[in-house]
């Protein structure tokens, strides 16, 4: 279909240029397609009937893209301003001159002269056939004289002589009233007479001769002639003879052609305002086609010429909202098509690059998930820095290891989340201590001091490479080593003690009992003074021994690793029974047991809680030796899955930089202590894997808070699971 | 200033048909009596002859054209129809023939020319050629056989009168003008 549409539009042109140029032609009064006429005025109200659908169809299309904004539709219309202008203003000044120029063409054939001139033509012509009228009227008159009294065979004789002799074509002589007596002929004329005009017989009867002038057949005219026959008395009216004579060849043809002048001439006078309008009007029709065509051409070609800039814009749109696969059609080989061409190329290039930015994107984000999992694994802390020191991003260990929610710490200064948080406000303080000076490569040990005691961290910085050149920030990394450097001073004692009971407990007992065999064999055979003197010497010994023992067994007891036998524990119970014991040996101290019914039983080794009890409630009561009013406090509370065991005297409390050494051992500030006590109870919290932290209660005294899960074994394997996730 | 303007069109092609409507009338005043008077149809020699009279009166700008030397033409249609049972009427005959009335400026007669067998007739006064104009005699339709022979059927005739044989083109483009003038049908049943 869309392949015999561009003929059928050539043929209609064609067809339509014919029509026009054909309705031209019979415009000015042509005969020869005048059967055409109909269908010529048709094609071409048909061409502008469709020019007019097509203009309205497309004309439509452009006041809607004008209204709705279409980009190119303000282009599109200075376009057909431009091209309909340009089409129509030559247009309209020709067809102004034209139709001035015919009306005055017209005009001009009817000059006054002109009429004037055939008027004469006319009148010489009738001047020249009046004589020679007035000679055949003589002739006929002379003739009929000659006929008087003839009738009958001599009728006929003398109307041929006469014929020949006149030269007439015809000779009739008739009744007054017009019935034929008699006739001669020239030529092969055939039939009778006809009957005589009624003008001519009643001419006659009123006494004139009558004669004519009348046009022939086939062109050229003849000359009737009719006069009565005198002389003849005896006839109750005169007969009558009727000549008719040819009018000379070359005469004829002159006033013929007179005559036809005349005539069209008259027929032009009479078609003159007809022939202007017709002409006017053809006139118009040719021009409202040649502007619709143009206006239709304007409409066309701007669409054309608009449609590529359109298409780039649709494309430019596509693509900025992100359609890279927009690929228009290019239009033509012109500046136009290279244009289009290298959008197309734009748009390839940059989907190209889309997807090479969407593969890097993606191995970035997988790289930086993997990194995310390492973070999130690492028991490290690491906290990624801006250049300006904001956090970019800081793993769940930094969080745990310093107590800070870094979930929506993400772009906040380092330094205000330091101002809401005391451990980060050393690490920052040390940091920017080291920034200072210089120095973007760094580690050291840093020491946190806390409400709970001392916690070291192992803090290492680095910068990081920035795009470039530029810095591109930091990353801390730090890890808390307080429990590994008390594991490592716990195990350094364990093997003291472990030497130590070995080193002395060995010679204590010869010691012993070497004193006592010198105090059997020479107290006897001594003088009593001296004898005083052994029984002193020996004595001492022996119980110096006997406190060395005591003390070599403490630290058996600190060194030796016994194996927990966990079981269900009523820790409340064991409290009472407990603080019952001491405050039967010193009923001087007042118990104040606050037990909590939630944290009353507990999954733990009973002899080891017992022993972490009498410890802690040990070290108390001599921290109240001497004082007035000892009290002794013991709280137990449930905390979620763990139970908080909390022992508080009315004591010193804890003195200076003693608390932060205060589980260290040999760490004692009582004569007799081992300051063993302590650091006992901290083993034996954490081998349940609780935490142990000592500070001053407020109103003075020292406070012990002991956090141990209620189930250790299940928190165990709940661990053990989370690490397997 | 005001300005006079059309707020219904409807009104506006009202009168403009109402103006359209008077003109025509007006004209039809002005173009005289012109319709089929009389006719009838005979048999004669074998074969079917009409005879039609006319009142013929030329309305004033016909006759202006006429004196200007533009010819008139006069043609006759005529059609012989047979009813028939549930059926249009047949038309079993038609003819148009066509005559033209001059002036000849150089004899100063009128010319009556028969288009048919070009035969033609002078008069020397415009009334006495369009008297004969306004006769037509025995004009022939048809064979004796070609018509039913039980002389049974219907006749019809109009006479139709063109200001010259002008171009179609101005005709057509100047289609407001009467150019032309008809007779209304004429028409009879004709019975033995």
């Amino acid at each position: 279909m869309r392949r015999w549409l561009p003929i059928a539009v050539v043929a209609g042109i064609v067809v339509w240029v014919a029509a026009l140029a054909l309705l031209a032609v019979t415009a000015e009064g042509s005969q020869r397609y005048s059967q055409l006429q109909p269908w010529i005025l048709l094609v071409n109200i048909a061409g502008v009937v469709v020019l007019l659908a097509l203009i309205g169809g497309r004309l439509a299309d452009f006041i809607r893209d004008w209204r709705r904004h279409v980009p190119g539709s303000r282009l599109r219309g200075r376009t057909i301003l431009m091209f309909g202008g340009l089409a129509a203003a030559p247009l309209l000044l020709v067809f102004a001159f034209s139709v001035l120029f015919l009306t005055r063409g017209i005009d001009s054939w009817f000059h006054a002269e002109v009429r004037q001139g055939l008027t004469d033509a006319l009148s010489l012509s009738r001047a020249a056939l009046d004589l020679r009228m007035r000679e055949y009227l003589d002739r006929s008159g002379a003739i009929a004289g000659g006929l008087a009294g003839l009738s009958g065979a001599s009728l006929y004789a003398a109307l041929d002589v006469e014929l020949r002799r006149a030269g007439a074509e015809e000779l009739v002589v008739t009744t007054a009233g017009g019935q034929p007596e008699g006739f001669s002929r020239a030529g092969m004329l055939h039939g009778l007479p006809g009957v005589p005009p009624d003008e001519l017989l009643l001419q006659l009867r009123q006494g004139r001769p009558y004669v004519s002038l009348e046009p022939v057949e086939g062109g050229g005219y003849r000359i009737t002639v009719a006069t009565q026959i005198p002389g003849e008395p005896g006839l109750a009216a005169p007969r009558l003879l009727i000549a008719t004579y040819p009018v000379p060849q070359r005469l004829a043809d002159l006033a013929t052609q007179v005559q036809a002048a005349y005539q069209e001439y008259g027929r032009l006078q009479f078609l003159r305002e007809p022939l202007k309008l017709s002409f006017v009007l053809t006139l118009s029709l040719v021009l409202l086609t040649a502007v619709l065509a143009a206006l239709y051409g304007a409409l066309f070609f701007s669409q054309r010429l608009v449609q590529p800039v359109q298409d780039l814009i649709a494309g430019t749109r596509a693509v900025a909202k992100g359609d890279l696969d927009t690929q228009i059609q290019r239009p033509s080989h012109d500046e136009i098509g290279f244009l289009v061409t290298s959008f197309n190329d734009m748009t390839r290039r940059l989907a190209r690059a889309r997807e090479e930015t969407e593969r890097s994107r993606a191995a970035v984000e997988a790289e930086r998930a993997a990194l995310a999992v390492i973070l999130a694994r690492l028991t490290s802390g690491v906290i990624s820095l801006e250049p300006d020191l904001r956090v970019r991003v800081a793993n769940a260990a930094a969080g745990h290891i310093l107590g800070v929610d870094f979930a929506q710490a993400a772009g906040m200064p380092l330094a205000e989340l330091a101002a809401r948080n005391r451990l980060l406000a050393q690490v920052h303080a040390v940091m920017q201590r080291h920034l200072e000076s210089g120095e973007t490569e760094w580690r050291e040990q840093v020491t946190l001091r806390t409400d709970g005691g001392r916690r070291e961290l192992v803090c290492a910085s680095t910068a990081l490479p920035g795009e470039g050149g530029a810095a591109g920030g930091l990353v801390l990394v730090f890890d808390e080593v307080t429990q590994l450097l008390q594991a490592q001073r716990q195990a350094a004692w364990g093997e003291v003690a472990r030497r130590l009971a070995h080193e002395i407990r060995n010679p204590l007992t010869p010691i012993q009992l070497s004193a006592e065999r010198m105090r059997r064999k020479l107290l006897r055979g001594l003088p009593p003074g001296e004898a005083e003197l052994l029984e002193r010497g020996t004595h001492t010994i022996v119980q110096q021994v006997e406190a060395m023992k005591q003390m070599v067994a403490a630290f058996s007891e600190y060194a030796k690793v016994p194996e927990l036998h966990l079981s269900e524990l009523d820790l409340a119970a064991l409290i009472r029974q407990v603080s019952d014991l001491y405050h039967a040996q010193d009923p001087r101290v007042a118990f104040g047991l606050s037990l909590d019914p939630k944290a009353a039983t507990l999954e733990a080794d009973p002899g080891r809680i017992r022993q972490l009890l009498n410890n802690l409630l040990t070290n108390a009561l001599e921290a109240l030796d001497g004082r007035e009013n000892p009290v002794i406090m013991i709280e137990t509370k449930r905390a979620g899955d763990q139970i908080v065991l909390t022992v508080v005297d009315n004591g010193p409390g804890f003195q200076g930089g003693l608390m932060e050494q205060a589980f260290d051992p040999y760490v004692t500030t009582k004569p007799k202590g081992t300051g063993l006590g302590l650091a006992i109870v901290r083993r034996i919290v954490e081998e349940h894997g609780g935490r142990v932290e000592v500070d001053n209660a407020p109103q003075g005294g020292a406070r012990i808070r002991i956090t141990l899960p209620a189930a250790p074994r299940e928190a165990r394997r709940a661990e053990a699971r989370r690490e397997k996730a | 200033m005001h300005s006079m303007r059309w707020r219904r069109p409807g009104l506006a092609c009202l009168a403009a048909l109402l103006c359209a409507a008077a003109g025509a009338a007006a004209q039809a005043q002005d173009q005289g009596r012109f319709e089929v008077r009389n006719a009838y149809v005979e048999r004669a020699n074998g074969q079917w002859l009409l005879d039609v009279r006319l009142d013929l009166a030329l309305a004033e700008a016909a006759r202006q054209a006429f004196d200007e030397g533009v010819p008139l033409m006069l043609e006759l249609e005529a059609e012989a129809s047979v009813e028939r049972r549930f059926l249009p009427s047949a038309t079993v005959a038609e003819i148009e023939r066509r005559w033209q009335l001059a002036y000849d400026a150089i004899s100063q007669r009128y010319v009556v020319t028969d288009l048919a067998d070009g035969e033609q007739e002078t008069y020397g006064t415009q009334a006495d050629a369009l008297a004969a104009l306004a006769h037509l005699p025995a004009i022939r339709i048809a064979d004796e056989a070609t018509l039913p022979p039980d002389a049974r059927f219907g006749m019809r005739v109009r006479a139709t009168v063109e200001i010259g044989e002008l171009p179609a083109a101005i005709k057509m483009l100047l289609f407001w003008k009467s150019w032309s003038r008809s007779t209304d049908w004429y028409a009879w049943n004709v019975r033995p």
